[in-house]
């Protein structure tokens, strides 16, 4: 089995360590013999959403990187319509998240370019929200094995953000979206939008997985993924669950 | 004339350090902060007595390269005061004048924090300002970079001489300074690489290109161009041309006025270079001569848990602090130097001072070390234990060689230390900030047991 994966601006959205999310997919890929073929989008590459991409990872950045990218992303704008209506996976977090959406109002009342993509608008208002976050999953993981059903990770973001998309998650220590609606993230399709960094995927792998199983089932009759001993990630994950919670 | 307020400020700040140090503190900050709250501009006064002011900031290398400064001006005169306990907000700035009297001194050599520039350039303007580098560090603390960049260059006056590193690209952020700049340089050498990890490039600041390197240094420090609008490195004030190492110290050539000196360093990592290129540069700058520079260098030795080294009966352990992504990736590429079967330690804790975001360790070079000859086992200690086993997993080490050594506090983290002392190989340990005291401590009382 084989999967495209498009890196999207690795040089310019890479705060918070997003950058581990690729590599967490890289080796869950790797552990069970699935081929990822990984090529990196940035300002100055011309690697294009096509139909045979199965999966885009993009990360959070400051405003400025995520102008540049905006504007670099919109000539791609229709590639990614048809990607995310035909079930494409997606990982957005943070600012990319905002960027999918109609608008982004910035800490100085300027408006950001979108891509105008979904129905997600965000305006930045008052405190950053800041710190560790737990989430309980609002997302059918039955498919994929961890016994997990919560998600952990660090959100920093000044922006509240509002829709009407399913939640990625309910908040269960923490901000979300906002600090009002106790929701977290967007899922739209096989779109997720997140504000977890942490990196969101190494500690919670069964996210991971969700993402390579919903890729797959795109392109082969498969409906499990092969089990991996996840003690180091699962432990990871309880200990900063227990921390939190019970702070 | 010293005012009656400077000196009552003086008087109650030096009786909280002798509170402080009866109680078993180190008292590197409580006396200035005492002291401010009697009198909040006492720095000004205590800068006059300087006939020299020397500041050094940046995200990695302020402590090493004050400590070494004020080491290598003492070797031509009498009075040096420093913040020489890597307390570095105004508080730390201040301490030692509050514990030490004296009514003059020839250099005041102090590290000041990124974010703390701006308070301390109120009371004190530096002869010579050290930045050494701007890498991502603790973001939860000042939100971006380019942010904390912007607070120091805002905080420069014109007066002051910047000392500067060609080779870091976003010290090209200072170029529309009108200060006098001097760049240091460091070419390439048998440790450089080629290219560059994606994640540690940046956006030329003139076009917002990404540059193309000729070589790497360490991180995104190196010889770069930007292929759009042509922005490159500075031509160097200070160059060092060629770098061999042998048996633990380096020998690097610096070429200066048209003049090529040879100096020794005993202090491993590529960015110890880089930090004693720019200490050797203040120096010349403020009249040193080579010889007594050279032998301030090759003399110096290193406390604290900067790349200290502690000898063992059968082994020696070495004991590193790193911070941030650029940091901890170089120290492990030094670990890397030794070929020998060994293991490696990482102490993280995430309390205020360390970050209490752990996420950066992603963007660190972890995959060198699974490449390690000899890597025997990789120890993951800490209240984020569990996070660097975590990472250490997905850089490909096998997960028979991680061991994982949660701690409900700072101070719990002795089994991990009895466990590695225990071990019949070279131990190389690195730490976040708060981890690092408790780490030495043990280490220490081992080797005292041991005699």
């Amino acid at each position: 089995m084989e999967l495209n994966v498009i890196n999207m601006y690795p040089d310019v959205l890479n705060l918070y360590g997003d950058s581990g999310n690729i590599t967490c997919i890289k080796q869950r890929a790797k552990w069970r013999g699935i081929t990822l073929n990984i090529q990196d989008l940035t300002v100055s590459s011309d690697v294009q959403v096509n139909e045979d991409t199965d999966m885009i990872l993009i990360g959070g950045g400051s405003d400025s990187g995520q102008s540049t990218v905006a504007t670099n992303l919109l000539k791609q704008a229709s590639a990614l319509e048809n990607y995310i209506e035909n079930d494409g996976v997606i990982l957005a977090i943070s600012g990319s998240y905002q960027m999918f959406g109609q608008t982004y109002i910035d800490p100085n009342n300027n408006k950001l370019p979108c891509l105008e993509l979904l129905d997600i608008n965000s305006i930045s208002q008052g405190e950053k929200l800041m710190g560790n976050i737990v989430t309980k999953a609002n997302i059918d993981l039955s498919n994929v094995n961890q016994n997990l059903d919560t998600f952990v990770g660090f959100e920093s973001h000044t922006a509240r953000t509002k829709h009407n998309y399913e939640p990625l998650g309910f908040v269960q220590a923490g901000f979300g979206n906002n600090d009002e609606d106790k929701k977290e993230g967007a899922v739209y399709k096989n779109f997720i939008g997140s504000y977890l960094h942490g990196p969101i995927l190494p500690k919670n792998p069964h996210l991971a997985d969700y993402m390579i199983l919903k890729a797959l089932e795109n392109k082969y009759d498969i409906d499990k993924l092969e089990v991996l001993d996840d003690e180091i990630e699962i432990n990871a994950h309880n200990s900063m669950v227990n921390k939190i919670l019970t702070k | 004339m010293t005012s009656v307020n400077t000196k009552l400020s003086k008087f109650i700040g030096k009786s909280a350090y002798y509170v402080a140090k009866k109680c078993g503190k180190n008292a590197t900050a409580l006396p200035g902060k005492v002291a401010l709250t009697v009198k909040s501009d006492l720095l000004l006064d205590m800068g006059k007595k300087c006939d020299k002011i020397i500041v050094t900031t940046g995200s990695n290398g302020k402590t090493t390269t004050t400590t070494l400064l004020n080491h290598v001006l003492k070797g031509s005169y009498d009075s040096v005061i420093s913040n020489l306990g890597g307390s570095n907000m105004i508080q730390g700035v201040l301490t030692p004048f509050v514990v030490d009297s004296k009514d003059h001194y020839d250099f005041g050599v102090f590290e000041v924090d990124e974010g703390s520039i701006a308070t301390v350039f109120e009371y004190i303007t530096p002869d010579y300002f050290i930045i050494t580098n701007f890498f991502r560090d603790q973001l939860d603390r000042y939100g971006e970079t380019d942010n904390t960049i912007k607070m120091v260059h805002d905080a420069i006056k014109p007066e002051t001489t910047l000392i500067l590193n060609s080779n870091e690209p976003s010290l090209l952020q200072f170029d529309d300074l009108p200060n006098k700049k001097i760049y240091t340089n460091l070419e390439e050498n048998q440790f450089s690489k080629h290219e560059i990890k994606v994640v540690e490039n940046i956006l030329c600041p003139n076009c917002g290109q990404t540059f193309d390197y000729d070589y790497v240094n360490y991180g995104n420090v190196g010889k770069f161009n930007c292929p759009n609008c042509g922005t490159k490195n500075h031509d160097p004030d200070y160059n060092a041309t060629s770098i061999n190492v042998d048996k633990g110290h380096y020998e690097f050539t610096l070429q200066n006025n048209g003049k090529e000196e040879t100096y020794t360093l005993y202090l491993k990592g590529l960015y110890n270079v880089y930090n004693t290129i720019g200490v050797i540069a203040a120096a010349k700058e403020v009249g040193m001569d080579y010889n007594t520079i050279n032998e301030r260098i090759q003399n110096f030795e290193y406390k604290q848990g900067r790349m200290e080294t502690i000898n063992y009966k059968n082994k020696d352990v070495t004991l590193v602090l790193s911070k941030n992504p650029v940091g901890l990736s170089e120290v492990f590429t030094t670990f890397g130097y030794d070929k020998d079967e060994k293991v490696v330690m990482y102490v993280m804790n995430s309390y205020a001072p360390d970050g209490i975001d752990v996420s950066w360790i992603w963007d660190a070079d972890f995959e060198q070390v699974a490449e390690f000859e000899g890597l025997k086992r990789f120890y993951c200690v800490g209240t984020r234990a569990e996070d660097v086993a975590t990472r250490v997993k997905y850089a490909g080490i096998p997960t028979d060689k991680i061991s994982v050594y949660p701690a409900k506090d700072r101070w719990d983290i002795k089994q991990a230390i009895e466990d590695i002392v225990n071990e019949d190989v070279n131990a190389f340990i690195t730490t976040s900030f708060t981890a690092l005291p408790e780490t030495r401590r043990l280490l220490i009382e081992h080797k005292e047991n041991e005699n």
